[in-house]
């Protein structure tokens, strides 16, 4: 059980760090990046070649695999400029589409829909499966900290209120003086090397990456945590990947109670609870389990 | 190369059946303003009426498109009701993400009723007609004259009957509109019965050449986004165009990619014309 | 006393609704989980599989479990995703405590699920076919009851020689074996002075027709299919309108009973099929259509009945119920010279005096990597929408 516990708990702290690095994109910048398994992806295979194919250590593989995302979301973001929220939505869904797919078809590079098992986790196999679980969540909490700390910090910073005047009215932003074009590139990188950070703590503490783990399904999951948590609201972000990971693991619980099911029966009873539940919450709370508050620094100064 | 002509009517095929759903959805674009990502499920359960209808009932093709038509039109009603419409206050996006769970919800209810199993409808098959070396199936042939209808009579509707003027009062300028005694919120139920409907039929015109189960929906929701951007999100028009650019575009796309990167064009295509046209082809205007 | 006695039960009571598969891991039963695609796309196969491991719990707790103790199944959905089955694959081990996971389906789900499985000791057996999964470090707690697919693609290879291709063609999605099924397939072709064509689709279409326009111009005789059940459905329809005349063969778990229903019968005629095979008239066989009652039996949930059924006599002839009792006294119970049986209550019966189980999916003898050897290969034809035996191999 409390093996269970721990594992979950990484999950959690995965999700975690994929709303963090969606919060800044989306929360505060206000960019739509419906392309979340793209980078998800892109970490975790950057980081699985670097340390599987090239043999290099676990650390330089995350660094990379940070630095790979961020370029890419960079890039993506260069690109789409000028595409209002809803264009941006789709173009981005269309590149995690586009990465899922060379990652099932370029077999010479990624080894195809087999997948790349074996990758290496911090001290696995010297430890038990418990310890390994407690260290890997101990890990995962610790960047989660760090990434929840950097963004704070972030949000707080002048930039982050240059970003907010940004998502909040673009134009009035560029009017103030704000170098618009050159802050979202900014935001986007900052956010997809969080989430290219995620992929490769995915990667290494799973040990296995292939092709079918960056369906969108991910990325509507962790869109659902980052409503339900607060959009905007760091904290926020990473109350709803828990509360998120609650309904999906929680909803297991709940099946067994209803007796004379079909399997695919109390499959969909399980996805229906997990739905209506998100549903609920939000209706219960539109703005949030947090909602997003102006960060103390504004009012101080 | 003389491959060219039959890949062209193969996507101008594919392209008239997913501008039904298409124009669904962006028909709902214009009047609400966010993106409604249930029409996957939506598509789902217009195929499993017609399903019904037509395997259940016995009904010929027809008839269980109207039947498709009502129940996903009326499931997208009472879903709308109960889940979206009273987080639209909150922002368009809180109300798409709201969607993506409620589509979650819808799909697992045709799940649960119907199980996993696929199912196929009951409609006489026949060998495709070869004209002038171009082949096509008298079952194509009578879908795009079902897709033609259908938009046919959703832009005669949007031109002439008072509703459809409504529609577009409210998808220009809302304020206006209410201004001049029209109700939004009767306008948007009324265009959330409409767009699911042409998504319940769409899902079902798609599904007739192949076999439906609870994800038959999701195959088809990016090409229907794709097709809606394409064309400009909210422009009725737009959404047949952007339908036909990816149907076309896919198809043409074997001439120098593998088969295996299909879906990846779509996008390609997407990049291309907003590179150009960040507003889509026809930018934003509902008609 | 009384109040006591009540308190108890009220705790108890609680602690079942709060959390039934804790108090189940105390209760003494032995449990073995489930974990099947039931929901995404591999969902058309998983509700049967877990079905028929039900079955076969049930026939043997019938005839009063084993080792004096009673099985329980915990069943979770894969949802088609590793990812998500990582999680489901905790919560059996580390929650419900079970000692085999059985029926994993889709190479990459099997792969994902599999260093948890021999980190923890715990039994998994898979259905899926790619060939790295036997390879992977598991120490033996990995065994699989498809054969691995370059077996199957040499086997039916061959067999399309033999019935006469001189121009073979493969159509199929991408998936772990596309790559190497076309490999084979041309190395067939090139040996026998016949043509071969192929082409990697997109899973997940609607529609396809160019694809199939572009297939159909290499003019091929005989087509092996690629995918599963809900693509090539799609495929076989449109093969069929564009008039092709030739030859089709495809795995029997794509060309399944579900299949068959959804097409008309024109379109199926004369496809063939091919699976590895259980003995002829097996005991085995009929008791999977019983449980799951149908009349055909869908190559996967066979495979699945055999899961349970090794699982359990394994235990029994271990006297324990650890994965490792299973990875150790699976090979025991399934090959080697003991009495034939062809279920587990059987099995059970007969146990004392050594016995060889024999499946509903074939022999289920297992090399030391846990790949099936000595697997029989049986051909159908399709006619009149049902198959019927039409070869051994």
């Amino acid at each position: 059980m409390l093996s269970y516990l721990l594992a979950t708990l990484t999950f959690a702290g995965v999700y975690a760090l994929l709303a963090l690095g969606l919060n800044v994109i989306w929360g505060m910048a206000g960019m739509i990046n419906l392309g979340l398994a793209g980078f998800f992806a892109l970490g975790a295979y950057a980081s699985a070649l670097a340390t599987v194919a090239l043999g290099l250590p676990i650390i330089v593989g995350i660094v990379i695999a940070i630095a790979f995302a961020a370029a890419a979301g960079a890039l993506l973001s260069r690109l789409t400029l000028n595409l209002r929220g809803d264009y941006l939505a789709i173009v981005t869904l269309g590149f995690s589409e586009v990465i899922r797919l060379i990652a099932a078809n370029e077999i010479w590079l990624t080894n195809g829909s087999d997948g790349i098992p074996g990758i290496p986790g911090p001290l696995r196999g010297t430890l038990t499966p418990l310890e390994f679980n407690a260290l890997s969540c101990a890990l995962l909490f610790a960047a989660v900290g760090l990434a929840w700390w950097m963004t704070e910090r972030l949000r707080r910073a002048p930039f982050g209120r240059a970003l907010r005047a940004i998502r909040d009215d673009e134009t009035a932003a560029a009017v103030a003086g704000k170098p618009v074009r050159r802050y979202k590139v900014q935001a986007f990188a900052i956010g997809a090397g969080l989430l290219g950070l995620a992929g490769a703590a995915y990667a290494h503490f799973t040990s296995y990456v292939a092709p079918d783990i960056f369906r969108p399904l991910l990325t509507i999951y962790i869109f659902l945590a980052l409503t339900a948590g607060g959009t905007g609201n760091t904290s926020g972000a990473v109350i709803g990947a828990f509360f998120v990971i609650l309904i999906l693991e929680g909803s297991r619980f709940i099946e067994p109670l209803f007796h004379g099911l079909s399997g695919a029966q109390g499959a969909a009873l399980r996805e229906i609870i997990i739905g209506s539940s998100l549903i609920l919450i939000m209706r219960i709370r539109p703005q949030g389990l947090l909602a997003e508050r102006p960060p103390k620094s504004l009012r101080t100064q | 190369m003389d491959l060219i002509p039959q890949l062209l009517v193969n996507g101008i095929i594919s392209g008239a059946l997913l501008a039904i759903p298409a124009i669904g959805f962006t028909a709902i674009f214009a009047v609400l303003r966010f993106p409604n990502f249930s029409v996957a499920s939506l598509a789902t359960i217009g195929a499993f009426a017609g399903y019904a209808a037509n395997v259940g009932l016995g009904l010929p093709a027809v008839p269980a498109l109207v039947a498709a038509f009502m129940v996903a039109g009326l499931v997208g009603l009472a879903s709308d009701e109960i889940a979206l419409r009273p987080l639209r206050p909150y922002g368009a996006l809180t109300a798409a993400i709201a969607s993506i769970a409620l589509t979650i919800v819808l799909e697992n209810m045709v799940r649960f009723g119907f199980g996993n199993d696929l199912r196929g409808y009951d409609l006489p098959l026949v060998r495709d007609w070869r004209i002038m070396g171009v082949r096509v199936g008298p079952q194509q042939v009578q879908n795009l004259a079902l897709a033609l209808v259908i938009m046919a009579g959703v832009f005669a509707a949007l031109k002439f009957s008072r509703i459809g003027k409504a529609m577009r009062a409210v998808a220009d300028n809302p304020t206006l509109a209410e201004l001049k005694g029209i109700d939004p919120v009767r306008v948007g139920r009324l265009t959330v019965f409409v767009a699911m409907g042409l998504v319940g039929a769409g899902g079902m015109l798609l599904g007739l050449g192949t076999s439906i189960d609870p994800l038959t929906g999701f195959r088809f929701i990016l090409p229907i986004f794709a097709a809606a951007v394409v064309g400009g999100l909210g422009s009725i028009p737009g959404a047949a165009l952007g339908a036909m650019v990816v149907g076309i575009g896919e198809e043409l796309s074997l001439l120098v990619l593998s088969p295996a990167y299909k879906s990846a064009v779509g996008f390609i295509a997407i990049v291309l014309v907003l590179a150009f046209r960040p507003r889509g082809l026809l930018g934003e205007r509902a008609y | 006393m009384l109040k006591l006695n009540r308190r108890a039960f009220l705790s108890a009571s609680a602690a079942t609704l709060a959390t039934p598969a804790l108090l189940r891991a105390q209760s003494g039963a032995i449990k073995i989980g489930t974990l099947t695609p039931l929901t995404g796309v591999g969902g058309t196969y998983g509700p049967s599989m877990r079905d028929a491991i039900l079955g076969v719990v049930a026939q043997v707790n019938e005839a009063g479990g084993i080792l004096g103790r009673q099985i329980e199944v915990a069943s979770e959905d894969t949802q088609t995703s590793p990812e998500a089955a990582v999680r489901a694959a905790r919560k059996l081990i580390d929650v419900d405590g079970v000692s085999a996971i059985l029926g994993t389906w889709a190479s990459s789900i099997t792969t994902a699920v599999a260093p948890l499985a021999w980190e923890s000791k715990t039994m998994l057996m898979c259905v899926s076919g790619a060939d790295s999964i036997t390879k992977l470090p598991h120490q033996g707690f990995i065994c699989r009851t498809q054969p691995n697919s370059i077996l199957q693609i040499q086997v039916a290879g061959d067999f399309m020689v033999a019935e006469g291709a001189t121009q073979m063609a493969w159509i199929g999605p991408q998936t772990p074996f596309a790559a190497s099924s076309i490999d084979i397939l041309e190395q067939i072709a090139a040996a026998n002075g016949a043509g071969m064509e192929s082409l990697i689709y997109e899973a997940d279409k609607s529609t396809y027709r160019s694809e199939v326009d572009q297939i159909l111009r290499g003019k091929p005789d005989f087509i092996m299919l690629g995918g599963y059940a809900a693509d090539s459905t799609v495929l076989l329809r449109d093969i069929w309108q564009a008039g092709y005349e030739g030859k089709i063969i495809g795995p029997a778990y794509a060309v399944n009973a579900g299949l068959l229903d959804t097409l008309p019968s024109a379109v199926t005629e004369g496809i063939y099929t091919w699976e590895g095979a259980p003995a002829v008239n097996s005991a085995a066989y009929a008791n999977v259509k019983a449980i799951l009652g149908v009349d055909e039996v869908d190559p996967y949930s066979a495979q699945t009945y055999d899961h349970a059924s090794l699982t359990i006599l394994a235990m029994a002839a271990g006297g324990d119920s650890s994965g490792d009792t299973v990875r150790q006294n699976v090979r025991s119970i399934s090959q080697g010279d003991g009495q034939i049986v062809e279920s587990a209550v059987d099995g059970l019966a007969a146990l004392a005096g050594g016995i060889n189980y024999s499946g509903a999916s074939g022999p289920c003898d297992f090399n030391e990597i846990g790949d099936i050897t000595g697997t029989q290969f049986v051909f159908k034809t399709i006619s009149g929408g049902k198959p019927s035996e039409y070869k051994r191999v």
